[in-house]
């Protein structure tokens, strides 16, 4: 418990931490800050509006630190202003939306790599030195070193334009309406394969190296072969005695790899164009809409912490000796 | 040190790796005499495939891809090159003084590698290019040197950690020698293999990621690089119009450097941690024992 309240205390820090980056960037810019997050509203916000979003931002007639309360009480109260490519939308409404299809992109993504890769990579340590092993370990290096704009592109250029197998863009098949319906769910799955295995090719190498190493560190270990000594089945020896271990370090890599998750995520739906988080910051970048990037910083962080607490978490589940710490 | 780089010589996944990075610098360095044509010049009609002429074909505006390629390679290696010392030097020291100091200035270092971890780099790098503008090459590496150091860091105060324990450090410190020495002479030297795989990643990162930031249009738009080109090849819809090589030609060449890069960092891990190694050296000895010639 008490780790489980260091960890939430800790996460409550780095999450203040990515605001004060928000805060203090327009600020050390050259130039006037409010120009600068607000330049390219132009005509449209009206002057009732532009003094709302300055008040969200901390923009204030005020010392510097009462401003940055001000502004961190607007993050913590959910208020991170309006957009202003998509005025008078508030950012948060259209974060939860693009939220939505990226959770479900990238939560199928990781487990499939995760639990794929994470096997493969047992494999290949169980038979090191096999041919099986090389093509393993040389395919995840390969394509955990190359840029997921890379991949996503030529999967595009292949899988979408010249076979012609998965639709190049959006969600869904945009004449449809989004309904419960078969053909609804059934055209999503179809839009989103392309997508999801691009991710899984940039996540799987990582996650197969990391177990393969662990592996194999962990083969040389007297329980192994006490457990082959007493003539347990190759594969009982395998997956019970070697992987289970194994996979404990790999968990707790994984906390880390989301980062990559997401960032590789970014890059694929501005490629597929899928109307996921990335593909929302790259028209926000596009369109300078800083509220919306500010935005997007914070909530990338916030799901970042999530999903590092819900790997501590487990780890508590799946490592007893933490449970009396 | 002089071990490291016997060992790497006879290692094959090292021996091509190295190959595939001289191959892309050799181009790089070469590229005025490679080619005829100025990467910025309008030499030819747009979007003509490759011929004779036009080793790699042209893009919209008629420039020459290959050329466009290996003068490109100059920036990308140089940002990658550039930023991966800095990552690599940052997290280095912060490693080995927070390891070996340890009490508060441990405490802070920490803390600070923690934070800087779980606050996703990719997004956090763009909100910076994005206040900054088009940001140059040089402005993109940088910001990523300064942001990019934490794992480094964290890498190395952990070994740091078990190698302050070691008698040839207690007896530095027995004998009175000044802390930087005993950091600089005792420990660095013993953390070489992992500031290598350190130095390396992290050139993969900077490569990865400038590439990144200028395909996502952050980057300045007519700096001549490999993410640049896959930006202009992007944004001209190369893939619907066919021209297929304007954006791959960039793709496969940093796919070639990402594998040339990861190669040696594998053989690295692999000198530094001889249980992964796998290589023709331990069958060879696996046949011997099971021939029953094997001496040890």
């Amino acid at each position: 418990m008490r780790f489980l309240l260091g960890r939430l205390a800790f996460y409550v820090v780095a999450f203040v931490a990515a605001a004060t980056v928000n805060f203090f960037l327009p600020r050390i810019m050259p130039g006037d800050p409010i120009q600068i997050m607000f330049a390219s509203a132009g005509s449209q916000l009206s002057m009732e509006n532009l003094n709302a979003l300055k008040l969200t931002f901390g923009f204030i007639d005020a010392p510097m630190w009462e401003q940055y309360l001000k502004y961190l009480q607007s993050v913590f109260t959910g208020d991170l202003g309006v957009s202003i490519k998509y005025f008078p939308l508030p950012v948060t409404e259209l974060l939860a939306r693009a939220l939505v299809w990226t959770v479900g992109l990238v939560g199928s993504a990781t487990l499939v790599s995760f639990t794929l890769g994470s096997l493969l990579g047992a494999l290949a340590a169980w038979r090191r030195g096999s041919l099986f092993d090389t093509v393993v370990s040389m395919l995840s290096i390969f394509f955990s070193s190359v840029p997921a704009v890379v991949i996503s592109l030529v999967a595009l250029f292949v899988f979408g334009h010249s076979l012609n197998w998965f639709p190049g863009g959006y969600s869904a098949d945009p004449l449809l309406d989004p309904a419960f319906s078969a053909e609804y769910i059934g055209s999503v799955v179809y839009h989103g394969t392309l997508p999801m295995l691009t991710l899984v090719t940039v996540l799987i190498g990582g996650f197969a190296v990391t177990m393969r190493n662990n592996m194999i560190n962990l083969l040389g270990e007297d329980y192994i072969v006490m457990a082959r000594a007493k003539g347990l089945s190759e594969s009982r020896v395998l997956f019970w005695y070697a992987a289970r271990n194994a996979l404990l370090p790999t968990f707790s890599s994984l906390a880390i790899a989301i980062g990559t998750v997401l960032g590789g995520s970014l890059v694929t739906e501005v490629v597929f164009n899928y109307p996921g988080l990335g593909n929302l910051f790259y028209q926000a970048i596009l369109a300078r809409d800083y509220p919306v990037i500010q935005g997007q910083l914070l909530i990338m962080t916030g799901a970042m912490l999530v999903s590092n607490l819900i790997v501590d978490l487990s780890y508590v589940l799946l490592d007893p000796r933490l449970k009396k710490a | 040190m002089r071990d490291l780089v016997r060992q790497l010589r006879h290692n094959r996944k090292a021996l091509i790796g190295l190959l595939i990075l001289l191959l892309i610098i050799g181009a790089a360095l070469a590229a005025p005499w490679l080619t005829q044509y100025a990467p910025t010049a309008r030499v030819g009609r747009p979007h003509q495939p490759p011929s004779a002429e036009h080793w790699l074909g042209t893009t919209r505006l008629g420039q020459d891809v290959f050329a466009r390629l290996i003068y490109g390679a100059r920036t990308s290696l140089a940002v990658g090159f550039g930023a991966g010392v800095m990552i690599t030097v940052l997290g280095t020291v912060l490693g080995i003084v927070a390891g070996y100091r340890r009490g508060l200035v441990d405490e802070i270092i920490n803390f600070a590698t923690n934070i800087v971890l779980v606050v996703p780099n990719l997004p956090l790098l763009l909100v910076l290019a994005a206040f900054i503008g088009q940001a140059s090459p040089w402005v993109i590496a940088l910001i990523l040197g300064l942001t990019s150091w934490a794992w480094g860091a964290r890498v190395t105060r952990s070994e740091t950690l078990s190698v302050a324990q070691k008698d040839f450090v207690k007896s530095a410190e027995m004998l009175g020698e000044p802390a930087w020495r005993i950091m600089a002479l005792e420990i660095f030297p013993n953390l070489i293999s992992i500031v290598g795989i350190n130095l390396i990643g992290s050139v993969i990162f900077a490569v990865i990621t400038e590439a990144t930031l200028e395909f996502l249009g952050l980057g300045d738009p007519n700096a001549v690089s490999w993410g640049i080109m896959l930006y202009n090849a992007q944004n001209s819809s190369a893939l619907t119009v066919g021209a297929w090589w304007d954006l791959l030609s960039p793709c496969v060449a940093l796919a070639l450097l990402g594998l040339g890069l990861a190669l040696l960092n594998f053989a690295i891990d692999e000198i530094s941690n001889p249980r992964l190694r796998t290589g023709s050296r331990i069958q060879r000895w696996t046949r011997l024992v099971r021939a029953g010639e094997g001496r040890l």
